[in-house]
């Protein structure tokens, strides 16, 4: 022991409260670590500096045992006290960092307890996106992951200024967790996947041959791209794609009909074998197959055949009959067909199975018979809705709305839009796309499918392309990674100045191009064999290109980098006191603010020689997050931080009143700034397919607005118990019960339900007479 | 569910069992608002209807 009154130091007390012996050399490593970082190179130095933290720890410490915060403390004060001032401020800013290091691993291990032991009910965490289950096993595994991964990120890949403007509120970087990992969405050409068969990556499926397989493969497509990428999955073209699958049916059931109609007429005993025959000798003599809307020569050279061996009148009743069969039997598997897809899509999963692939599904404008029929029978399969009649929640439909091909009366595809109408008012989907908007009308070529605006989901939309402008198509692109302004803020530190305001604007979107270039980066130097399915089977636009091996950056420059934003109403009411909805000014400042966006956007595109647009921002987990770092730092200012969310995009707020028409009128020229995508909503009351013409009259107020995407919401509540869907205020309009409550059998079977209610049929069970209503109610395919 | 009412012995179907409300949140559907993050509720919970009364006769009503 040293002489004198003070007491050596033997152990200090660490940050979790357990004790560890005291070395000294841990504080010279530290010293001289941190005088290296600032250029010095003398370790005796640092030793000598060690020493000196040790004596004034002796003798300020007295009997106590010293914490490692007062050591660090003291080794600062040494530091400064002995004039070695860029030391002590590179000591400071490691301690910091590791202070910041802890605190966040302390963090992510709070948000895991969280993950663990409390309910999504309780948890906001969990709710984060409302697809995913978070109560599940794997939903919570995913949860972990992401929580992890923002983390990890954040702390070693983020430069730290976007690390710091994202932690803060300034931006959100959407997708964080996916970082260093993919991108977000594509638009499925089903056409060229199908060509000679596909492989998952788990096992290898051949060409479809009928319309059955055609369904259950674009369900496989989607599911298997899911798993490839963050965002959401679409096929720009279903309607095209699955008509040669109607085709292939069509044909095999014609000669399916003719063979028994051979038996049954011809007498023929092996009508089997002869139908194939003459079907292959027609086939080939003609160049034809028989087809659903008849009339290409086939009918006339197969009677002509089957006239060798029987008589006129056989050959007219073989004929009629196999045309008859082929033509009802093809409605019904092509209705099973379409079916059976809406039902895959609500219940296959993706994601370790957490999550149901985010679908969405292009079509309208295909005018061939059997691209029609599939058009009809999808709609009518949505209309009947999923097993007890419940309305599907996936896929997304996407109704394309053309003048010339399904707009007006007289249209080829008129029918299919006023269908469309009619289900999206029961259904809430399809929501419609409008190819005549300007904007979208620029790239369209007429026989040219791929030109035709393809959206995806939530509103993404990709079309030029700066980096091949012969290739300004749907097919096989999509968004690469996006990241929005926070608005309000901006125009909340702003004051009203609105020069500041732009000043600032500005410099957030030098920000954000530079993560957005940064994350590209990244994006980029992954490989082929890291998307087996998206890259390795060619869905992306020219990966067929690329070996096994390749990095993928030459041909994900057909993506979009890209830009978004929420809260434009909460920014005006900050900047101006109204918002567009309310104010004509508010509107010119708006459009001002959001063409400037754009702008910046259209010149980082030239710049950079990459497709950079503009999104009106799908907030979900983001629409409650700004606003609340808002309110804590600005407090509760009225019209802006006073409510639990931002404004969508450049939505006008949905607590304003204002018309249908007038709505639509304000928000349509956002749509045309905003070329990475966009949605206008219109909230219907009441019961709307009670009034499909007041429907019909909103959708095509959006089309002759020039809205790019616009869908109509109304409730569709359902009461489980006596299957009514509709609209269910307190009490259910059909067996009177209210939310929990039971209801007398007596009464529900006064109604017609629960005929056969026994024993074995205890619980609640669909409405019968709901499921009765499930017939498909055919359109006149129109014969051409 | 089946529970007895007591006094008429009869049998009562749907005791604690909700009603589905489908909401579309941001572009896709949702079959119950229990799914939805605090700020969408929020939002919801607000949103008011459009009327569409200059050109045809349906019910118009805010009830925001």
């Amino acid at each position: 022991m040293r002489e004198g009154f003070f007491f050596m130091i033997q152990q200090i007390v660490k940050r979790d409260g357990r004790m560890a012996p005291f070395e000294i050399d841990k504080i010279t490593n530290a010293i001289f670590g941190a005088a290296q970082a600032s250029g010095g190179q003398d370790h005796d130095m640092a030793q000598e500096l060690a020493e000196q933290v040790e004596k004034t720890l002796e003798e300020t410490a007295g009997t106590e045992t010293p914490t490692v915060e007062q050591v660090q403390d003291t080794v600062e004060k040494v530091l400064i006290e002995s004039g070695h001032a860029r030391t002590a401020k590179k000591y400071i800013l490691y301690r910091n960092e590791r202070t910041r290091v802890r605190e966040m691993n302390t963090r992510l291990m709070k948000v895991y307890e969280d993950l663990t032991f409390k309910s999504s009910l309780e948890n906001d965490v969990k709710r984060e996106n409302a697809n995913i289950d978070g109560d599940t096993a794997m939903g919570t595994m995913l949860k972990y992951g992401s929580e992890g991964a923002k983390q990890f990120y954040e702390m070693f890949i983020l430069d730290p200024a976007h690390a710091k403007a994202h932690r803060e509120g300034d931006i959100h970087i959407h997708d964080l967790d996916f970082l260093t990992l993919t991108t977000t969405c594509c638009q499925i050409d089903l056409l060229k996947l199908f060509r000679d068969g596909f492989s998952t990556g788990h096992g290898f499926l051949r060409e479809p041959n009928d319309i059955r397989s055609y369904s259950a493969l674009a369900c496989i497509a989607i599911q298997s791209n899911q798993n490839d990428q963050h965002g959401g999955q679409s096929v720009p073209n279903f309607d095209y794609s699955m008509a040669p699958g109607v085709r292939k049916t069509f044909r095999k059931l014609f000669r399916d009909n003719l063979a028994k109609a051979l038996e049954v007429f011809g007498e023929d005993d092996n009508n089997e074998v002869d139908a194939r025959a003459l079907t292959e000798r027609v086939e080939q003599e003609t160049g034809k197959w028989a087809c659903l809307a008849g009339g290409n020569g086939y009918d006339e050279a197969m009677a002509k055949v089957l006239s060798e061996t029987l008589d006129e009148k056989t050959v007219a009743k073989c004929m009629k009959f196999a045309r008859k069969y082929a033509d009802k039997e093809t409605r019904k598997t092509t209705y099973q067909a379409m079916e059976a897809l809406v039902h895959n899509l609500n219940t296959m999963h993706s994601r370790a199975g957490a999550q149901i692939p985010f679908s969405s599904l292009n079509y309208g404008t295909d005018t061939s018979p059997e691209g029609r029929l599939v058009m009809e029978q999808l709609l009518l399969a949505t209309e009947a809705g999923l097993g007890n009649g419940e309305t599907p929640i996936f896929p997304i439909h996407i109704f394309k709305v053309k003048e010339g091909v399904n707009y007006n009366e007289g249209d080829p595809n008129y029918d299919l839009f006023k269908l469309a109408c009619r289900v999206s008012a029961k259904r809430m989907f399809p929501n419609f796309s409008f190819l005549d908007a300007p904007f979208n009308l620029q790239y369209y070529k007429p026989g040219h499918p791929e030109t035709e605006v393809g959206y995806m989901g939530c509103r993404t939309r990709v079309m030029s392309n700066v980096c091949d402008p012969t290739r300004e198509i749907t097919y096989g692109r999509g968004n690469l990674s996006f990241t929005s302004v926070n608005l309000p803020r901006i125009a909340i530190r702003s004051h009203g100045d609105l020069d500041w305001f732009f000043e600032d604007l500005d410099r957030k979107i030098d920000l954000v191009i530079d993560q957005l270039l940064d994350r590209f980066r990244i994006q980029c130097g992954k490989r082929v064999r890291n998307y087996p399915f998206l890259m390795g089977e060619g869905v992306w636009l020219d990966s067929e290109k690329l070996g096994p091996d390749d990095e993928v950056g030459e041909v994900l420059k057909h993506g979009t980098l890209t830009l978004g934003f929420i809260g434009l109403a909460e920014c005006l009411k900050a900047l101006i006191g109204v918002h567009h909805g309310e104010s004509d000014e508010a509107q010119n400042l708006g459009l001002e603010i959001v063409g400037h966006m754009r702008q910046r956007m259209d010149e980082a595109t030239e710049k950079y020689h990459l497709n950079f647009s503009l999104i009106a921002t799908p907030a979900e987990g983001l629409s409650g997050r700004f606003v609340k770092i808002d309110r804590e730092k600005y407090g509760m200012i009225p019209g802006v931080t006073d409510r639990d969310y931002y404004t969508n995009s450049f939505h006008v707020p949905v607590y304003y009143p204002i018309s249908a028409f007038e709505k639509i009128a304000r928000e349509a020229p956002y749509h045309e700034l905003t070329n990475g995508g966009h949605i206008s909503y219109i909230e219907l009351d009441g019961d709307p397919t009670q009034n499909l013409e007041a429907f019909e009259a909103v959708v095509r107020a959006m089309k002759e607005a020039g809205i790019g995407y616009g869908a109509i919401n109304h409730p569709i509540d359902r009461d489980p118990v006596c299957g009514y869907t509709g609209i269910i205020g307190e009490v259910c309009p059909r067996c009177g019960r209210r939310e929990g409550e039971g209801v007398p059998l007596s009464k529900l079977q006064k109604l017609g339900l629960y005929k056969n209610y026994n024993s074995t049929t205890i619980g609640y069970h669909g409405d019968p007479a709901e499921e009765a209503d499930r017939q498909p109610n055919a359109l006149k395919i129109v014969k051409k | 569910m089946e529970t007895k009412n007591i006094a008429a012995q009869e049998p009562m179907i749907g005791e604690g069992v909700g009603f589905e409300r489908i909401r579309r949140i941001t572009g896709y559907l949702v079959g119950t608002l229990d799914r939805f993050n605090n700020g969408k509720r929020a939002e919801e919970h607000d949103r008011v209807k459009h009327s569409v009364s200059s050109c045809c006769s349906m019910r118009q009503e805010h009830t925001a």
